[in-house]
């Protein structure tokens, strides 16, 4: 696994990784199965999503917590709130061939 | 602006490159890539898509003129948003360089979706933008500034041949009242 921004997040964020990851192994062909109908898909994810955060909830928190001053530490802050600004991308963009416009 | 697209299956089922994705770093073919953190993801609970906001960064072998003229670092920063949704088995993953930005953009989308036969389509595009509004308040910057600097050593070249036209001839002036 590849290292983090800063070096003393580094183990936190190869715990939270592997947590990810074995969630998202069990996850995922099971979440396109359930995706039968729209009752049964939204059950399903509702039940992973609580599983994910039981899981991984609390590595997740120290790991942001270090990311985010090492964002900080490395200036990186004001140039991602711009491109949060001009690109938030909180739904995947259209599958159109077209990038979105700022 | 340029633009760059591409399109081919991967031999692997949907899901599989899927969770690939996740392991695609670090990677002797991207050498470039040198870390990876995770700075936000969600499980929307309600239609199972899994959103997650990354930072790469990369050591940019960025032209050395680049680095000299803009500052910055050897250290190039991206931020890559990936959405996977397992409803339509559709992951887009999109990049815009965080790093120069001011300067260029590099946005490039990916979408993984499933093909015939248990294989898996790659369709990336990617959209290249140097930002020429800002090229010209640069160059715009650079004439006033060009200007000003003409001005000031034009009137301190003013000042200065004054000086000497005065002194020579106040000097002339004198010799002529002493000998006359």
């Amino acid at each position: 696994m590849s290292q983090s921004l800063s070096e003393e997040c580094t183990p936190l964020k190869r715990k939270y990784d592997a947590c990810f990851n074995a969630w998202f192994e069990g996850y995922l062909e099971p979440a396109v199965s359930a995706s039968v109908t729209p009752e049964q898909r939204t059950k399903f994810s509702q039940e992973k999503a609580a599983e994910f955060e039981k899981a991984c909830g609390k590595i997740w928190q120290e790991y942001r917590e270090c990311v985010q001053k090492a964002v900080k530490d490395k200036g990186l802050e004001s140039l991602l709130s711009q491109a949060r600004q001009s690109h938030p991308l909180k739904e995947a963009p259209p599958a159109s061939h077209d990038p979105p416009r700022s | 602006m340029h633009y760059f697209s591409q399109l081919f299956n991967y031999d692997h089922p949907w899901s599989h490159v899927v969770i690939g994705m996740w392991h695609k770093y670090p990677n002797a073919h991207c050498s470039h890539v040198v870390t990876i953190d995770v700075v936000d993801r969600s499980v929307d609970p309600n239609t199972g898509i899994v959103r997650t906001e990354r930072i790469l960064g990369c050591k940019q072998k960025a032209p050395t003129w680049i680095v000299k003229l803009f500052g910055g670092s050897e250290d190039a920063f991206v931020r890559e948003v990936s959405f996977i949704d397992p409803a339509t088995q559709t992951a887009t993953i999109t990049s815009v360089n965080l790093s120069l930005s001011q300067f260029a953009t590099c946005y490039e989308t990916i979408r993984y979706s499933p093909a015939s036969r248990g294989q898996t389509s790659f369709h990336q595009t990617a959209e290249i933008q140097a930002q020429m509004n800002l090229w010209r308040t640069a160059s715009d910057k650079l004439e006033n500034w060009l200007v000003q600097r003409f001005e000031q050593n034009a009137q301190l070249g003013k000042l200065g041949f004054s000086d000497v036209l005065r002194q020579l001839w106040e000097n002339r002036d004198r010799q002529q009242a002493q000998t006359a």
